[in-house]
């Protein structure tokens, strides 16, 4: 289709990534410092102190159950804090992509860049994590070995509607919406606090159509070790999301960069 | 389409019948100029002029809406990178990134322009020396005093060694001496076979450092040549400018304008100013008159007068 783009992963792309990194390294005790309070806060309030009065979750201890939700959530809120609030700086503010595209770069490898970046930023983040759960005891599988691959992909997927927000976005508070409106009823309902298996079939389906959801059954069965044939599933609408979403940022920055 | 077999070497730039649209407005109508190679060229005009479009669509950053523009003898369309490969671009905004150091700045463009880690350094490294900033090399960009950002700009848009340097108002905003090193170093780079696309507020600036140049407006061309050539043209080759003068005074004196080569007169607030040349043969019938010669200044005539000249002394905001 006219007037479509997608990212472009190329030497670019990586140089793309490498400011990234520099720019990161820069701030990383703050940045990850922000990152882990919230998913920390949750899970020893909830897991340990709501946990106290939940008997069991889908058959596991309440902190066993949410603590891979959170996992996943670490790593999507990771991705989408810097995706969104940053790219827009670098957009509107400080003209960052602006001078990119007068090098040889295009929009394509811009957000190509800036996918590669997010993905390992969500391993990342959901390594230290896990990390955590380790210490807590609340891994209980080696198939946990397997977590980068669902986390990469995470960063990516996430990274590209935050991309398309910050791209659209008339001003900082127009931010604000989009984790309103998506991100923090995804958090809610997607599995992460409880199983899906008791909600109405069309609330339920209707969550199944989110990407979150499938990212926290992987995540979850392999912390808790007992994956089964319906990861597929979870996987497929994982890469399918990744994939569909990853034209709207490259289409819409290169529209606003050299429209 | 025909092109004159040309003998010399071919045009850095080639714009021809350059025509953009923003709805039904017409920012740019019709435009054609060249640019030679090695030169200093100069766009000029009041803001909303069309300048920033047609840099935009040089630059291979918007589209052309008709009419075509070749650089290095590629034709330019957005996100040509086999053009942008070839250029350097400062724009208007000290658009250098926050998150990095002055070294990253410019270290991490030439891996843009897909220099290897030690090329780039090594690049890095003579760039920064020679526009005096490796003692910053280390520090971040917003310590940086305006000039010495504006100097970093340039250094990072040389980075891929380009054989077109765009500067898009490259001084705006600096003090006197940031902008004579500036200007020594648009001048040292042109010396080295760069070519210079330039565009500028300031006419002296232009008048400095550009070998020709083109005024435009509402996105037409007004005048293009060498600026000596084209303030002879346009205002003549001085100006009289007199002040504490009646009107009476200015009907008895401008009686002779004749007798010089008087291209306009023209009253400036309280000032009424003539344009000319060999205005001293003017000076001298006035002395002969009865009534006294009022205070008067002479001066060159600048690119300023012609600018204000053909674009009027309106504010445009």
């Amino acid at each position: 289709m006219k007037g479509i783009v997608w990212p472009r992963f190329s030497h670019g792309a990586v140089m793309v990534f490498r400011r990234d990194f520099l720019a990161w390294v820069k701030y990383y005790k703050s940045s990850l410092l922000l990152n882990f309070g919230e998913p920390l806060t949750n899970l020893l309030a909830l897991g340990f102190g709501l946990g106290m009065y939940v008997a069991k979750m889908d058959g596991v201890p309440f902190v066993d159950f949410i603590g891979p939700g959170l996992l996943a959530v670490t790593a999507m809120n990771a991705v989408t804090f810097d995706t969104t609030f940053g790219a827009y700086d670098r957009l509107n503010v400080n003209g960052v992509y602006e001078s990119m595209v007068t090098t040889p770069l295009s929009a394509g490898e811009i957000v190509a860049g800036e996918f590669l970046w997010e993905a390992c930023r969500s391993l990342l983040y959901g390594t230290v994590f896990f990390i955590v759960l380790l210490a807590l005891g609340l891994v209980h599988s080696w198939w946990s070995l397997l977590l980068p691959l669902p986390l990469l992909i995470t960063g990516a997927l996430f990274s590209a509607p935050a991309l398309f927000v910050a791209t659209k976005a008339k001003n900082n508070e127009q931010l604000f919406y989009y984790f309103s409106l998506v991100i923090t009823p995804m958090f809610m309902f997607s599995g992460v606090f409880f199983p899906l298996s008791k909600l109405p079939v069309l609330i339920r389906d209707l969550i199944l159509i989110t990407p979150l959801v499938h990212v926290v059954d992987i995540v979850r069965a392999l912390i808790l070790g007992h994956p089964t044939d319906s990861l597929w599933v979870d996987a497929a609408v994982v890469v399918a999301y990744t994939v569909g979403l990853s034209i709207l940022p490259a289409t819409a920055l290169k529209k606003r960069l050299t429209g | 389409m025909l092109h004159q077999t040309a003998t010399t070497a071919p045009d850095v730039v080639r714009v021809e019948g350059l025509v953009k649209r923003y709805g039904d407005f017409e920012a740019v109508h019709g435009v054609s100029f060249f640019v030679s190679e090695g030169e200093c060229f100069g766009l000029l005009g009041p803001n909303g002029a069309g300048k920033s479009t047609t840099i935009r669509m040089i630059c291979c950053l918007a589209a052309i809406d008709g009419g075509t523009i070749h650089v290095l003898e590629l034709p330019a369309f957005p996100g040509n990178q086999a053009i942008k490969q070839q250029i350097g671009v400062v724009s208007q905004d000290d658009n250098l990134d926050p998150d990095l150091t002055v070294r990253e700045n410019i270290e991490i463009q030439g891996r843009f322009y897909g220099q290897s880690a030690g090329e780039a350094r090594e690049r890095a490294q003579e760039l920064l020396v020679w526009m005096q900033l490796e003692s910053k090399a280390k520090a971040q960009v917003r310590d940086l005093s305006g000039g010495m950002r504006r100097r970093l700009v340039i250094a990072r848009a040389l980075m891929g060694k380009p054989r077109l340097l765009v500067l898009d108002e490259p001084t705006t905003g600096l003090d006197p001496q940031a902008r004579q090193l500036v200007w020594a170093k648009v001048r040292e780079l042109k010396s080295q076979g760069v070519t210079v696309f330039l565009t500028t507020h300031y006419m002296d600036e232009a008048e400095r450092l550009c070998d020709r140049l083109v005024i435009m407006d509402h996105g037409g061309i007004l005048e293009e040549g060498p600026p000596d050539e084209v303030i002879a043209r346009v205002v003549g080759e001085e100006c009289l400018e007199l002040s504490g003068i009646s009107e009476d005074q200015q009907v008895q004196l401008a009686r002779h304008l004749g007798e010089a080569e008087v291209t306009f007169s023209e009253w400036q607030g309280e000032i009424w100013a003539v344009f000319g040349s060999q205005l001293d043969r003017l000076l001298q019938r006035w002395q002969t008159l009865e009534s006294a010669l009022p205070r008067f200044y002479r001066r060159r005539a600048s690119l300023e007068d012609v600018f204000l000249r053909l674009t009027g002394r309106d504010l445009r905001e």
